[in-house]
């Protein structure tokens, strides 16, 4: 079947197989490998890119669900205040949860400027990282909010 | 009124708050009489740069980050100017796992004798390009060479380079490491490395939950050669600690892992885990690049004994057993 959809500001128009998964898509179809595959089975957010305004996982989302959608992928995410603090705070280690986190952290900010410590908490509660334990992926979602607005210029 | 402080009550009965400690000590590296070995390479580049190679991997832990400051720290040279080779193994030297708390330490140590093996070499170039009799009045700084009584005459690496481009240096480090004996006493490690934690937690005992309230973490690094990445390992170690004292289980039954996903293998998530308090405590060491001992392990190891602790002190049940979940907690609790 032919699905158009797009995907970081680019139309696409292509043939997939009923059983592909988005994740598939976009990692083997379009070779956007930054979204990575880590459990495969909706628990921990390392697939995690933003459709239509919102956060999905896209390991648990068919590919023909995304047919007239907007996909953002990490590639796709233009905010270099959120990139540019995580990697201030060293929010980053093995890096596996990264563009997850990054996306999470921006469909809040996205929405909230002025989120607090428990906002970022929870809108990064499904996202898993076995690496930084979370404290400094926190300051960095904070830090990036405050740079948002305005408390600081890099 | 009444009403309200009688909820209130009811409330602090239902969560019972304690606090606990745990200290340990664990050695660097493999220990034990397995052989521990690290080496590494460094050359000096056409451009006056300076190549470290050296197979340590980097998993997120840092170890690119902190092989580039200690060669620049060594040469002083400006991180700029120091080009790691470390992840290809046609050309880095082995330089053992990234396991075992080991790579800053003995890698580490491998890495400064690589650039003080160097540094001799290039001194030792210098001295008959500045036409001085000995290497004592020379000083290595910001990729060049001077007398420090005459600092206008001056050399740098680029130009040393040009004349001679075989400039090299080795490191090999080879740790202690000796086996105990069959009652399981000698001196397998060296170094140690110290670790103290405090948390406070609240159990509800209706629903059997431990959440962490505050936590504080005291490590001794001997040195920190880069304290953000040290606090990185904090927070990480932290959580895995809190995973293994309160939810990881994989599970074995027949030699078969009954939680081998993460719907059933439960790790902790941004919700389970407070701000920590760190303390870094630099005690150099004198067999430590700089005094930096290996904190990656030492760092969780604390953190399950002071929570269980802390359980303890908050509803006087002792587990032996890890991880206390809900389950085991509200077991224990109906049981008396
Ligand atoms: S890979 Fe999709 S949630 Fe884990
Ligand atoms: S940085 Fe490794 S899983 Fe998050």
């Amino acid at each position: 079947m032919k699905i158009e959809l797009n995907v970081n500001g680019k139309d696409y128009s292509i043939e997939i197989e009923e059983h592909l998964r988005l994740i598939d898509l976009l990692r083997d179809k379009l070779n956007l490998t930054g979204t990575k595959e880590g459990c495969g089975e909706g628990e921990c957010g390392a697939c995690t890119v933003i459709m239509d305004g919102r956060i999905v996982n896209s390991c648990l989302v068919m590919a023909f669900q995304a047919h007239k959608s907007k996909i953002i992928t990490i590639e796709g995410v233009e905010d270099e205040d959120i990139k540019n603090a995580f990697i201030e705070e060293g929010a980053v280690q093995c890096g596996f949860c990264t563009p997850g986190m990054i996306l999470a952290a921006k469909s809040l900010l996205d929405k909230n400027e002025n989120p607090s410590e428990q906002d970022i908490r929870e809108a990064i509660s499904g996202n898993l990282c076995r690496c930084t334990g979370y404290n400094k992926i926190v300051s960095a979602i904070k830090k990036a909010a405050e740079i948002k607005r305005g408390g600081r210029n890099v | 009124m009444y009403r309200r402080i009688k909820k209130v009550l009811g409330g602090d009965i239902l969560k019972k708050r304690g606090k606990g400690i745990g200290v340990t000590f664990y050695g660097t590296g493999y220990g034990n009489g397995f052989p521990d070995v690290s080496r590494a390479y460094a050359r000096l580049l056409e451009d006056g740069k300076v190549e470290i190679l050296v197979g340590a991997t980097e998993v997120g832990q840092g170890a690119k980050t902190v092989m580039v400051q200690i060669a620049s720290e060594t040469l002083n040279i400006p991180i700029e100017d120091v080009i790691l080779v470390n992840e290809d193994t046609s050309k880095a030297p082995d330089a053992g796992t990234a396991a075992a708390s080991r790579q800053t330490y003995n890698s580490g140590n491998a890495v400064k004798i690589a650039c003080e093996n160097l540094k001799d070499n290039i001194l030792q170039e210098a001295k008959k390009i500045l036409n001085v009799n000995s290497k004592i009045g020379l000083v290595c700084e910001k990729g060049s060479v001077y007398v420090k009584t005459y600092p206008s005459k001056k050399v740098s690496f680029k130009e040393i380079a040009n004349i001679n481009n075989n400039l090299k240096g080795e490191g090999v480090f080879i740790a202690h490491t000796t086996q105990m004996d069959e009652n399981g006493q000698g001196a397998p490690y060296w170094p140690y490395t110290f670790a103290a934690c405090a948390v406070e937690v609240e159990v509800d005992t209706e629903t059997g939950e431990v959440t962490i309230l505050r936590a504080k973490l005291v490590l001794d690094v001997g040195k920190a050669v880069n304290p953000t990445l040290v606090e990185g390992q904090i927070d990480g170690g932290f959580a895995m600690g809190v995973g293994y004292a309160l939810m990881e289980d994989v599970g074995l039954k027949d030699g078969k892992m009954l939680n081998s996903s993460f719907e059933k293998y439960i790790i902790p998530t941004s919700l389970d885990i407070p701000n920590i308090e760190k303390v870094l405590i630099e005690y150099p060491e004198d067999t430590a690049p700089y005094g930096a001992k290996g904190i990656g392990e030492p760092v969780l190891l604390p953190v399950a004994p002071a929570i269980l602790n802390a359980i303890y002190d908050a509803i006087g049940v002792r587990f032996y057993e890890i991880p206390v979940t809900c389950e085991k907690i509200l077991l224990q609790l109906n049981k008396g």
